[in-house]
């Protein structure tokens, strides 16, 4: 069973993801910034994060950075989920290797889960 | 011989001098005629060598050329074998000789080495041969006619009291000038040396101005000429590749501190060779954003028959960081609203999905639970809504405020209860104190002064720690008197003390104050505070997120009312966020 991270400040995305991916028997962890997204990457090991950019504490660039500083983290595949539109965000997440981003206003539930299952079949 | 050659320049000129000297017959009336013709064909003459001047080189000041235009017509007026100029060039004498007839070798050498000879006695200085570039024209050199130098004058060249030069005219003939064609000769030289004077005055006066217009400019200026030899940099220019103090800056300096960013020299080339302006899009040098222009410099038009000719090109730097990063605020707070707006479209859009998916699937608190999450977002859209409305208002001078008699302590008594709820949430006490004097009624509008109240209470109650204070102080302030004195009337102070110069000046008013125990505002972010654009960075103790317009619409409606509002803060310590309401 695949396990997903959801780091993200947005209390309804939070609840609403994890309940659809919850429905679709997937386990899911969360963390409501990137401080904890951090540790609860190791602690969950999931399979895949959702990333959410503007967050307290530590946003989620900061996060991604700190991530791959760490060279002994694990490799997971990371898809942004943000509603910021800035073109610099998408590139400097992208330069930082994410397997895509999403607009989440732009998407349901179902297609979010769509890409998951196909970054996760790859 | 002269007379001949007056003669015949009064014939051809003067038309009315010819009837003249053929109706009037007497031969002492005729000497007398002759005298006055001679006297009025040299005043032709000087004339249309000044105007002549004026024509063809125009701004030019060229003091050759100007020499060249004399000796080109000069033979019109006086007689010579040979008419020469010596000048001083930059790095050579340049000596000139234009043989009407011609000469020997030896005559050409003995006319160079005598104007060698004054222009050293004139300018104190020694000469040597080698300094001397010759340009012979005219007549060819003939070894067979050695005629020596028999007749010889010299007139120094003198421009802005400065000898620069002497005109020589020589014969081969004994005994041909006179004082006359001196005096002829020196007039002409003197008004044109007097026109170049004055001439070169104005464009000294004028280069002046040009001069410190660019050097004060606050665009960087380059010049170059052809060849991109700098001619032209002003101090901005300097700055702007960080050499302010170098002498001699080359185009290298240029495209050294450049680095690359902007090809300067390919731009110069361009722009000059194909006669056409260019403008770069934004390049950032050295932490500046620069719009840079490239424009090619001719000379004037008049100058050449053939056309504008190419002497160079002006590169101007123009500073638009501040345009960007005004540009660049614009862009982040239109990024701030559609991530506010969309988050909690975004949310409603899910949950409706989850609930229409299948509720047979969803437990009851779950579904509880959704239902107070589409109402909480759907009011933070309506007030994010508002709030945008507000500030449009605002920004279209359309945000109205209608003053009506209010018992303001009933209006903010009702806040307080309002907020009663999300204080005691937030571990925090919410009070109010009020001074004795305030009058019953003052005119205001309630909903905007409720709105301003929200606004500050929330803020307060958002940015405070558990445990903490939020007092809101209510209190009259009188023409002249000290606010922090006329405070201490009330049972309660506010955490740090309100700044009396903005109270000085005041005229009677209500003043309210909302203090907090919250981690202060750094000093930098206070006057940005109040700006619609800029939200703070501070994340609130909750971790609420908000837009920021809500001091900007506040500030809109304190001042819809004639008031101010401020804000003291001390880090660590708490905020003061206060406005005045003047009375009456």
């Amino acid at each position: 069973m695949k396990k997903i991270l959801i780091i993200d400040d947005d209390q309804v995305f939070q609840k609403t993801m994890t309940a659809k991916l919850e429905l679709l028997t997937y386990e899911t962890a969360s963390a409501v910034d990137g401080e904890e997204g951090l540790s609860k990457v190791v602690s969950e090991r999931p399979d895949l994060i959702l990333l959410d950019i503007k967050m307290p504490k530590l946003d989620g660039i900061g996060f991604l950075k700190k991530l791959r500083e760490n060279t002994n983290a694990p490799k997971i595949p990371i898809l942004i989920t943000s509603n910021l539109s800035s073109i610099d965000r998408i590139s400097e997440g992208v330069a930082l290797g994410v397997r895509g981003y999403i607009i989440k206003s732009d998407e349901t539930l179902d297609t979010i889960v769509k890409q998951i299952e196909d970054i996760l079949k790859k | 011989m002269l007379s001949i050659t007056i003669i015949s320049v009064l014939l051809a000129v003067g038309g009315i001098a010819a009837s003249i000297y053929f109706i009037i017959r007497d031969r002492q009336a005729k000497e007398i005629l002759i005298k006055r013709e001679q006297d009025v064909s040299r005043r032709m003459y000087e004339l249309a060598i000044l105007k002549e001047l004026g024509d063809r080189i125009g701004y030019s000041l060229d003091v050759q050329q100007i020499i060249d235009i004399i000796i080109n017509s000069l033979h019109q007026f006086i007689d010579y074998s040979a008419v020469s100029y010596m000048l001083l060039g930059p790095e050579k004498l340049i000596f000139k000789m234009h043989l009407e007839r011609s000469v020997h070798q030896r005559f050409v050498n003995d006319i160079r080495d005598r104007m060698l000879g004054s222009l050293s006695a004139l300018l104190d200085r020694e000469f040597n041969k080698k300094d001397v570039k010759e340009i012979i024209s005219g007549a060819i050199i003939i070894e067979e006619l050695d005629e020596p130098v028999r007749s010889f004058f010299n007139i120094p060249l003198v421009i802005d009291e400065k000898v620069v030069g002497v005109l020589t005219v020589a014969d081969t003939k004994v005994g041909l000038y006179k004082e006359e064609e001196m005096t002829i000769l020196y007039k002409i030289i003197q008004q044109a040396s007097k026109a170049v004077t004055s001439l070169q005055g104005v464009v000294k006066t004028e280069q002046a101005k040009v001069n410190a217009m660019v050097e004060s400019m606050a665009d960087g200026v380059v010049m170059t000429d052809i060849d991109y030899r700098i001619m032209v940099i002003n101090p901005s220019a300097r700055a702007i590749i960080g050499l302010p103090k170098k002498e001699d800056i080359t185009i290298f300096d240029f495209i050294d501190n450049l680095e690359g960013k902007f090809d300067i020299r390919g731009r110069l080339e361009e722009s000059v060779k194909l006669n056409k302006p260019f403008k770069s899009e934004e390049v950032l040098i050295k932490d500046k954003f620069y719009k840079i222009f490239v424009f090619p410099v001719n000379t004037n038009a008049t100058v050449e028959i053939g056309g504008q000719e190419a002497v160079g090109g002006v590169v101007i730097f123009h500073d638009v960081t501040a345009e960007r990063s005004i540009e660049q605020i614009r862009e982040q707070f239109m990024s701030m609203i559609v991530h506010e707006l969309r988050t909690p479209l975004s949310g409603i859009n899910k949950i409706s999905e989850l609930l229409r998916e299948g509720q047979e699937k969803i437990e009851k608190k779950d579904f509880d639970d959704y239902i107070k999450l589409i109402n909480a977002d759907s009011n933070s859209m309506l007030e994010l809504v508002n709030d945008i409305l507000d500030i449009a208002k605002l920004e279209a001078g359309k945000f109205e405020v209608k003053k009506e008699p209010k018992d303001l302590r009933n209006i903010i008594d009702n806040r307080i209860e309002f907020f009663k709820t999300s204080a005691l949430d937030a571990k925090l006490s919410l009070d109010v104190v009020y001074s004795t004097t305030l009058p019953k009624a003052v005119l205001i509008d309630e909903a905007g002064i409720k709105q301003v109240m929200n606004n500050l209470i929330s803020n307060a109650i958002k940015f405070t720690k558990r445990d903490g204070k939020v007092l809101v102080l209510v209190s009259e302030h009188k023409k002249g008197a000290k606010i922090n004195e006329e405070f201490k009337g009330l049972p309660s102070q506010p955490i740090v003390s309100l700044p009396e110069e903005t109270f000085a000046n005041a005229q009677g008013s209500i003043v309210i104050a909302v203090s907090d125990t919250g981690s202060g505002i750094n000093q930098s972010d206070i006057k940005e505070l109040f700006s619609k654009f800029k939200q703070l960075n501070n994340k609130s103790e909750t971790g609420i997120k908000g837009t920021g317009l809500g001091l900007a619409i506040a500030k809109g409606i304190v001042e819809g009312h004639g008031g101010t509002i401020g804000v003291v803060s001390e880090i660590g310590v708490g905020s003061v966020f206060f406005f005045m309401l003047p009375l009456g």
